[in-house]
């Protein structure tokens, strides 16, 4: 970086994405609030740990191999041609499996003065993979090991949400140019398919002991502590708001990108696709459809403040896809559509397939993604879905949003999670002994604990 | 082991260059080269937390299901403090 103008650009988008991840981190703070607010007392530190120990073991494999992924598959490989060739000048370079840029062995996964960039653009992703192991992580509590949930973590954190990543959320993704897949904000990506991933593990896994009557008729467990629970949430839309940001470019230059004549010059933010927008135009967006969850769920749930929250999140999910494009209101609207289908469903399923999801993850993530991706193939129908639109990108449309959405609930995330959940099941790992969910798996902490209260109360000085 | 002794020096590289001043050696962390063998120990750490968490896991699982306590015995563990 010989010059002063570039040098500012380069730093200023390393601070802005290191920025993002800060942010973000509050994403997991509110999580962990979240499940400890929703288990009960006697799996209060166990749930706590389950959801911290997904921080190192995600960020490590994520490290070895989940970022290589996102790099190595947007043609599938093998469906739809790479526009990164030497005439667009999109070469990144060869190198192990498809490309140098994320090889865990390369020199540009570490510390350089050659490059600003990819350690906080790594980090930006690997904190969307806190967030989609986090998500399963809720849904289990109370009755899974924890060394189950940490292969599932990590199968979801670095490999099913890194392909579809790959496939759906790279400027170069065969799903933009064969389907004409558009998800801006990752309500396919990570939500609908971290959903459906959950929804996988929990068919197999089984609800509490006690949620079900004899006669099948569902019990509320919890949550025991429901302040915590809605600080939690709040610190999760608090942490939202770095995760818009960092799905963004902040500053790229379009006019020499897209070929839009000698000199020109167009100086903007854009999404993950390279298209496009502004951090201003989004900030309407994820407030109107953030306010449009919390109105939908407050009438639809009765002023229930476990659900007015989570129909937040919600909200802003179901939007997401199309929130670089929507008008507000059209966000709001969305938003409230998607937040009331999501807890039916939620509901529904639970009567019907006795699936016990502890914290709601299914719907507002699963079930709300998976909506908002559908909507948002009618709503922006005809929309490019590239700005490399003369390299042969098909148009966003509803028939292959919706396609879409299959993939990312389905193919990407209940399947994988049901045969993982299979295969840990069929080895006894999967779920915690009977009599050990029934004393609850603090126990012989609260135990050891109670004694050296005796002891210190019964010593003399 | 260092990988750089002078910071003048590494960042002059190429001082003929056309590109002067664009090409400074960039890795500055020690033992450039064995990234490989680093990732190797990686792996292996990481596997190795698997297989001794888990084993400890189960092991605190099957001591504790042997005593089974009842489903409110817990509550008379609550501290005070």
């Amino acid at each position: 970086m010989t010059d002063e103008l570039g040098a500012l650009t380069v730093i200023f988008t390393e601070f802005y994405y290191w920025m993002t991840v800060v942010l973000m981190f509050l994403i997991h703070v509110g999580f962990c609030m979240y499940e400890v607010g929703a288990s009960r007392y006697k799996n209060h530190q166990h749930t706590l740990m389950k959801n911290t120990i997904l921080i190192p073991l995600v960020t490590i494999t994520f490290f070895f191999f989940g970022w290589w992924i996102y790099w190595a598959f947007p043609t599938g490989p093998g469906i739809a041609p790479s526009i990164m060739t030497e005439s667009t000048g999109l070469v990144l370079g060869g190198g192990f499996g498809a490309n140098e840029l994320a090889n865990p062995m390369s020199p540009i996964m570490a510390i350089g003065l050659n490059d600003h960039i990819n350690g906080v653009f790594w980090a930006a992703f690997l904190l969307f993979s806190w967030t989609a192991a986090s998500i399963v992580s809720g849904a289990l509590i109370e009755r899974i090991t924890t060394f189950a949930f940490g292969i599932l973590a990590i199968a979801i954190g670095s490999v099913f949400w890194t392909i579809d990543a790959s496939w759906g959320w790279h400027f170069d993704g065969w799903m933009l140019k064969l389907l004409g897949y558009h998800d801006a904000y990752a309500s396919g990506v990570i939500h609908a398919c971290a959903g459906g991933f959950a929804l996988g593990v929990l068919a197999v896994l089984g609800p509490r002991i006690g949620k079900f009557s004899s006669s099948g008729e569902p019990r509320n467990i919890g949550p025991r502590n429901p302040w915590l629970v809605c600080i939690g949430l709040f610190l999760i839309y608090t942490g939202f708001w770095g995760f818009y940001a960092a799905c963004n470019i902040p500053i790229f230059n379009l006019g020499p990108e897209y070929g839009l004549g000698d000199g020109v010059n167009f100086w903007t933010a854009t999404n993950i696709y390279v298209t496009p927008t502004t951090l201003s135009g989004i900030t309407f967006n994820f407030l109107m459809s953030l306010s449009g969850g919390l109105l939908a769920a407050y009438w639809i749930s009765k002023g229930d403040p476990f659900w007015t929250y989570s129909g937040g999140l919600a909200g802003i999910i179901t939007a997401s896809a199309g929130n670089d494009l929507y008008h507000p209101i059209q966000a709001m609207i969305i938003a409230g559509v998607g937040t009331i289908i999501a807890y039916k469903l939620h509901y529904w399923v639970e009567r019907k397939f006795k699936i016990d999801d502890a914290v709601g993850a299914v719907a507002v993530h699963g079930y709300a993604g998976v909506v908002g991706l559908i909507i948002c193939g009618f709503v922006l129908w005809g929309y490019p879905s590239s700005g490399y639109d003369g390299l042969g990108y098909a148009p966003i449309n509803p028939v292959g949003m919706i396609i879409g959405a299959f993939i990312m609930f389905v193919v990407l995330g209940f399947v994988p999670g049901y045969v993982l959940a299979k295969i840990l099941h069929a080895a006894g790992k999967l779920r915690i002994p009977r009599e050990v969910e029934l004393a609850g798996l603090d126990y012989n902490i609260m135990e050891s604990a109670k004694k050296d209260e005796k002891a210190v109360a019964s010593s003399n000085r | 082991m260092a990988t750089l002794t002078s910071w003048v020096e590494h960042l002059t590289t190429d001082v003929d260059s056309a590109t002067e001043g664009m090409q400074v050696a960039g890795e500055i962390y020690p033992m450039v080269g064995t990234e490989g063998w680093l990732l190797l120990i990686g792996v292996i750490a990481w596997l190795a937390f698997h297989v001794a968490t888990g084993n400890g896991e189960a092991e605190e699982h099957k001591k504790l299901a042997r005593k089974a306590p009842g489903p409110n015995a817990h509550k008379n563990n609550i501290t005070e403090w």
